[in-house]
């Protein structure tokens, strides 16, 4: 009963991290550009929703998943176009989309399908690895599960190279750190910030997407309720290291699982505690690495060149 | 002959490869000279930054560009390196006309800047900042660059790993390593603005070492500064410029060492003004100066910067009712953060304030003014005033909590708006009304306003940080001719600038602040423009050096 | 709506007048026109929802008293939220301010119910509410001022924590054991909020206004509120003007909380009578992108919260004839929020600008001022024709 108990809520966790997981990725690509995105609750919904849709009109979800992604992108291109081409605060912007974003989804949802709360009903495409399943207790809980969890995790080690190891990553780092620097050497911070938050906004999509497509196979009004700010904060916690972070976003994911796991344990306690737990932890993670975790210099900050 | 460096030689294709040592500078002077800019005109609003300037630049040859502070160096060497558009003038590279509409493109043209704050990203390492917009290859491979710099590091002198942190590197290695980056490019016109300025004394002989190394492979240097000493044992050429326009031009013969010293005496001249120190001040001397009772008393006092190194280090000062204490100093030497020290808007790490023999350490900005501390700022837009508020808001940002303005809850609308109207009247602030914006007046008008905050409270000790500076000249007068006023009611001044005409105007004693310690203190006759200079460009060893 | 004409005759330099609320304007009528376009995609006739939006809303008695008793909430919560706003704090989390102000309010005023004089069940409730509603703002506020931590993030998750909180206590400690639905005890009809008299608006509206006229008075009149608006507008400067920093932020949290906990108090005492588990009210993003429009003056928020409390109510009656969710409303007030974005930029475009780092620079200005500190001029917030 122990190690089926262990198996059970590692299996849940892993699960519950990659909504949590794939949208700070995103963040944490777009914070280094010096781009706060508050937005990027709005853009989650929007994957769940218009991945959902997707989803449920072909019965694919592929497509599903792509429209997911899509759906984040194009919000993280509108987030682009008003604070950097526009330069209007950050903050204001991203309120604005999250607004935007809870209010098409929702109407569009019960527009299209009144009181009914169908299920998309397509195939998660599950995937058993052949050596890693007979592991006991850690194998089962890894295997087995739909392609698009394998792909979450295998954009952790794909996020740190593209961050640390690439030309796009160099410039991303230097245009949030020091603008004024990378346009000195003829990187364009438009540009680069552009590709950032159209990365963010994808992987909010696609966060989304796993969310509503893969994972619950079902929509509901409002239903990410928090989990792409709690991406935002990991992304901070995680000190916008795809590492740290992939971790934190477990660490999370065990949060989100816990009543499940007390549950199959027999122990009663008030859902309302457990569901607010990973609220909870991630002010006490901000403060205990508040200080130790410097932001990026330019977070926030519109850049124009110096010129009339 | 071709002095620009391989931009294509590199082996990785992160990093191009320098040429070597030679194959560049002697006596090409029949072609054209690399850069020429010629009649560059740069105007910000009302304010004229480059009127009508020339400047050659050649082959193999440093060239020094002097003058103060707001003289129009940095402007005319923005607009080289990309960063502004000429509003008149045009440039020419290797005679052909240009347009350099970007840094990145000036960059691509072989012209590299090392800016006084580097473009360095701290936190990122020596190699990925000189690879950070060069070369277009998508992924890093950074064992083969990091070989590849390693050899160029040492070339320069350079003895860090190209992995280092930036950050935790000195700044004299940072500037060796934005010179690499920058050379890296394939640059054959290096502009260094302000080079010095921030290096120790070791560090600044290190440079200029450089400076003739790169001068041996035929790269054409220009060094912005404002210290004669090193600008003369290196430069080819000076260019003085002061109020935007270009007022001399030494050539090779003027400046070879045995003209030294002659070359030294026109160049101050040049840039101080033939009339500074002379004793010919508009404004009369103060009566009784520092004949008074002490005000002001610092112990010594230690306070650290706003990037955590000590700003002040040890300063014991007194100053006396009626007279005007002028603090001399190149930017950065620490009278900023002196100034907010006495404010109360820094704090003391060790050492006392006194006023009135009162002991008022640490007390904080609200209690200093309250007792009689005012504080005129440099920085009159960043923190000076509130610019979406209205001129009368403004005018008692400070003085907010007191009658009569308020009873502690309770505006006082009539008389915060009669307190406006009286300042802008008697300090002719120009603007429609009192309750205009503040930040739509220019920026003379708002010096004024708020010298006219500060006074409104009649200060026991007042201090000014650049009062005059981006000043109409009557203005100037003006501010200045106030300022003795206040001193001769019977309270102390402490006029910090880095203009000394400014400060030989109306000081009754002059201190030289270098690296974060008053270096030397003169009464107001005792003085000259050019030991002040000295002192301010090399500290104490450049007085003794003279003696 | 009374105060265009005072500030019309005024020059154009000046900091105030209508010419502002263009921006709001043109972004509502923009939002309104992609929101249209939005319903013609859907199939439905946007002039015919616009028609019934406002004829119901705008022209019917029982539009106009539904508006008017969602606008007392409404205007409370809005006051707090410009009282943060204004002084640079962004409260997002007065939404969890407003369910534990209102669940505070449910639990003391049906506890005393029947055993005091209705006003004083009602003044105890109402500071029952107002304490919930600053205590829900004690947290973030302490992690301001004393950890640096940034309160954006912390309202937004006390949000969710609110959330979970008061639906667990009145499942639990404070539910009503006589009846089976989570909820807290019923205070009877007749002892709540009476009607204005010749109306059926119970007097929570009143509340309202005086909530919005004491803000106003606040920045108008008070040293409170001039600091509070020096803060908003350049920390730097009320720093340098010794302004006490952190007890300004701190209260600009609490007393936003405090107000939001008012409202929720509001909304008990004068419509629920009770506190209901899961009730999401979800007034705050409504009143963020209104606080926005009235472009943070205190008087303008009358209109544009009577605005707003009219497209919600007008939302929710034209919703049953035409088939149109209700959430029309909200997607109207993000579209509001966006086009007041794109807005505000061509405002700054065309508005006489305050100098640039570059004049600053040739003014003298220390150049680091230019690089090392970007000088952001502080776009937001722009509070317009509140002095004088």
């Amino acid at each position: 009963m122990n190690a089926a108990f262990v198996t059970a809520m590692l299996s849940a966790a892993l699960v519950a991290a990659v909504p949590l997981l794939l949208a700070s990725l995103g963040e944490a690509t777009a914070e280094k550009a010096g781009l706060l995105n508050l937005g990027i609750e709005g853009m989650m919904l929007s994957g769940c929703f218009f991945g959902f849709l997707a989803a449920y009109q072909t019965g694919s979800s592929t497509i599903g998943v792509l429209a997911g992604v899509l759906a984040g992108l194009l919000l993280g291109l509108l987030f682009g176009f008003l604070s950097i081409s526009l330069q209007v605060d950050q903050t204001l912007v991203g309120i604005a989309i999250t607004i935007l974003g809870a209010g098409v989804t929702a109407f569009l949802y019960r527009d299209i399908f009144g009181r009914q709360n169908p299920s998309a009903g397509v195939d998660a495409h599950l995937v058993n690895i052949p050596l890693v399943e007979s592991i006991p207790v850690i194998g089962p809980a890894i295997s087995g599960k739909p392609l698009l969890f394998y792909i979450a995790w295998l954009l952790v080690p794909a996020f740190a190279f593209m961050l640390n190891r690439t030309r796009f990553g160099l410039n991303v780092r230097a245009v949030g750190e020091y603008p004024f620097a990378a346009d000195a050497a003829g990187v364009s911070v438009y540009r680069t910030r552009y590709a950032a938050i159209m990365i963010g906004g994808a992987m909010a999509g696609l966060a989304g997407a796993f969310l509503a497509v893969i994972d619950l196979q079902l929509f509901q009004v409002g239903m990410t309720v928090g989990l792409g700010f709690i991406g935002l904060a990991i992304a901070m916690v995680g000190g916008w290291n795809p590492w740290r972070i992939a971790i934190t976003a477990i660490m999370f994911g065990l949060l989100r699982s816990l009543g499940n796991g007390l549950q199959i344990l027999g122990v009663d306690v008030r859902t309302e505690f457990i569901t607010m737990l990973p609220y909870i932890g991630i002010m006490v993670a901000l403060v205990l690495l508040a200080g130790r975790t410097a932001l990026p210099s330019a977070l926030g900050v519109p850049y124009a060149r110096g010129r009339r | 002959m071709n002095a620009r460096f391989s931009t294509t030689g590199g082996m990785t294709g992160i990093l191009p490869r320098l040429a070597p040592e030679g194959s560049g500078g002697g006596g090409a002077s029949s072609r054209p000279p690399v850069v020429e800019m010629r009649h560059i005109r740069k105007q910000f609003g009302p304010v004229v930054a480059n009127d009508n300037v020339n400047l050659t630049l050649r082959e193999g040859e440093v060239h020094a560009l002097l003058g103060e502070n707001g003289a129009g160096k940095t402007t005319l060497m923005s607009i080289l390196s990309g960063m502004y558009q000429p509003d008149g003038g045009e440039i020419l590279l290797d005679g052909q006309p240009v347009r350099i509409g970007s840094p990145a493109e000036a960059l691509s043209r072989g012209i590299g800047a090392v800016y006084q704050h580097f473009t360095l990203v701290p936190n990122m390492s020596v190699i990925e900042n000189v690879a950070l917009g060069a070369g277009s290859n998508v992924v890093l491979d950074m064992d083969a660059a990091e070989r590849d710099l390693q050899a160029q590091l040492g070339e320069f002198g350079l003895n860090v790993s190209p992995r280092s942190k930036v950050s935790d590197l000195s700044i004299g290695q940072r500037q060796r390593v934005e010179i690499v980056k920058v050379l890296s490019r394939g640059t054959r016109v290096l502009l260094l603005d302000e080079p010095t300025s921030v290096l120790t004394p070791v560090e600044v002989e290190g440079l200029l070492d450089l400076i003739r190394q790169l001068k041996a492979r035929g790269v054409a240097v220009v060094i912005v500064t404002h210290k004669l000493d090193e600008a003369l044992a290196v430069s080819d050429r000076v260019t003085v410029l002061r109020g935007g326009r270009k007022v001399a031009e030494l050539g090779p013969d003027q400046i070879a060492a045995g003209t030294r010293a002659d070359a030294k005496r026109r160049v101050v001249e040049a840039m101080f003004g033939g009339g500074a120190g002379a004793g010919e001040a508009a404004v009369p001397e103060g009566g009784g100066h520092a004949a008074g009772p002490v005000l002001l008393a610092l112990h010594e006092v230690r306070a650290d910067g706003n990037l955590g190194a000590e700003a002040v280090r040890g300063i014991t000062l007194e100053l006396r009712a009626g007279e005007i204490f002028g603090i001399a100093g190149v930017d950065g030497n620490g009278q900023k953060e002196l100034g907010e020290v006495i404010a109360g808007q820094r704090h003391v790490r060790s050492g006392s304030v006194s006023l009135d023999g009162k002991e008022i350490t640490n007390s904080g900005v609200a209690k200093a003014s309250a007792l009689g501390i005012g504080y005129v700022t440099d920085e009159r837009l960043h923190e000076g005033c509130v610019q979406s508020a209205t001129v009368a808001d403004n005018s008692v940002l400070k003085a907010i909590r007191r009658a009569p303005f308020s009873n502690g809850w309770w505006l006082n609308r009539k008389a915060i708006d009669a307190h406006a109207r009286a300042l802008i009247q008697q300090f002719d602030v120009r603007t429609p009304g009192p309750d205009v914006r503040i930040g739509l007046l220019s920026g003379g008008n708002i010096q004024k306003l708020l010298m006219a905050r500060e006074l409104a409270g009649n200060p026991r000790v007042l201090v000014c940080n650049k009062p005059t500076h981006g000043l109409d000249l009557k203005t100037a007068r003006f501010v200045a001719e106030t300022l003795r006023r206040h001193a001769d009611a019977g309270n102390a001044v402490l006029l910090i600038s880095s203009e000394l005409d400014e400060i030989f105007d109306i000081s009754d004693r002059i201190g030289v602040m270098y690296n974060g310690d008053l270096a030397a203190v003169f009464p107001r006759g005792a003085a000259d423009a050019e030991t002040i200079g000295q002192i301010m460009l090399a500290g104490r060893a450049g007085a003794e050096a003279r003696a | 709506m009374s105060a265009t004409s005072a500030t019309t005759a005024r020059r154009a330099l000046l900091p105030s007048g209508a010419r502002p609320f263009v921006s709001s304007l043109f972004a509502i009528v923009a939002a309104f026109v992609v929101g249209g376009v939005f319903l013609a995609l859907r199939g439905k006739d946007p002039l015919a929802a616009y028609g019934l939006l406002f004829t119901r809303g705008l022209g019917t008695g029982y539009g106009v008293t539904e508006t008017l008793i969602h606008l007392a909430p409404l205007l409370i919560m809005s006051a707090g939220l410009l009282l943060a706003l204004r002084a640079g704090i962004w409260n997002i989390g007065v939404d969890g301010q407003l369910l534990v102000g209102a669940l505070f309010a449910g639990v003391a005023g049906s506890a005393i119910a029947g055993s005091v004089p209705a006003p004083v069940m009602w003044l105890v409730a109402a500071l029952a509410g107002m304490l919930g509603g600053l205590l829900w703002a004690v947290v973030p506020a302490i992690l301001r001022v004393k950890y640096g931590l940034n309160e954006i993030i912390t309202t937004l998750m006390m949000n969710y924590v609110a959330l979970n909180v008061t639906s667990w206590l009145v499942k639990g400690p404070v539910k009503d054991p006589d009846v089976v639905p989570p909820q807290t005890r019923l205070i009877p009809k007749e002892m709540r909020l009476p009607d204005i008299p010749g109306t059926e608006i119970h007097i929570g509206l009143l509340v309202g206004l005086v909530a919005v006229l004491v803000v106003a008075v606040i920045f108008r009149y008070t040293v409170l509120g001039f600091q509070l608006d020096v803060l908003g507008r350049n920390r730097f400067a009320a720093i340098h003007a010794g302004l006490p920093v952190g007890k300004l932020t701190a209260f600009a949290l609490l007393a936003s909380g405090a107000f939001a906990g008012l409202a929720g108090a509001n909304d008990i005492l004068g419509v629920k009578g009770l506190f209901q588990g899961n009730w999401s009210p979800a007034y705050g993003f409504a009143a963020f992108a209104m606080v926005y429009l009235a472009r943070l003056n205190s008087l303008w928020i009358l209109p544009f919260a009577y605005f707003f409390s009219f497209l919600a109510i007008g939302g929710e009656m034209m919703a049953r004839p035409l088939e149109i969710p209700t959430y029309f409303t909200e997607v109207l007030e993000g579209l509001m929020l966006v086009f007041f974005a794109v807005a505000v930029y061509f405002e700054r475009k065309f508005a006489p600008a305050d100098r640039s780092p570059d004049a600053m620079e040739a003014e003298g200005m220390p150049s680091a001022a230019i690089t090392a500190e970007p000088i952001v001029t502080p776009e937001l917030p722009v509070p317009t024709g509140e002095r004088r």
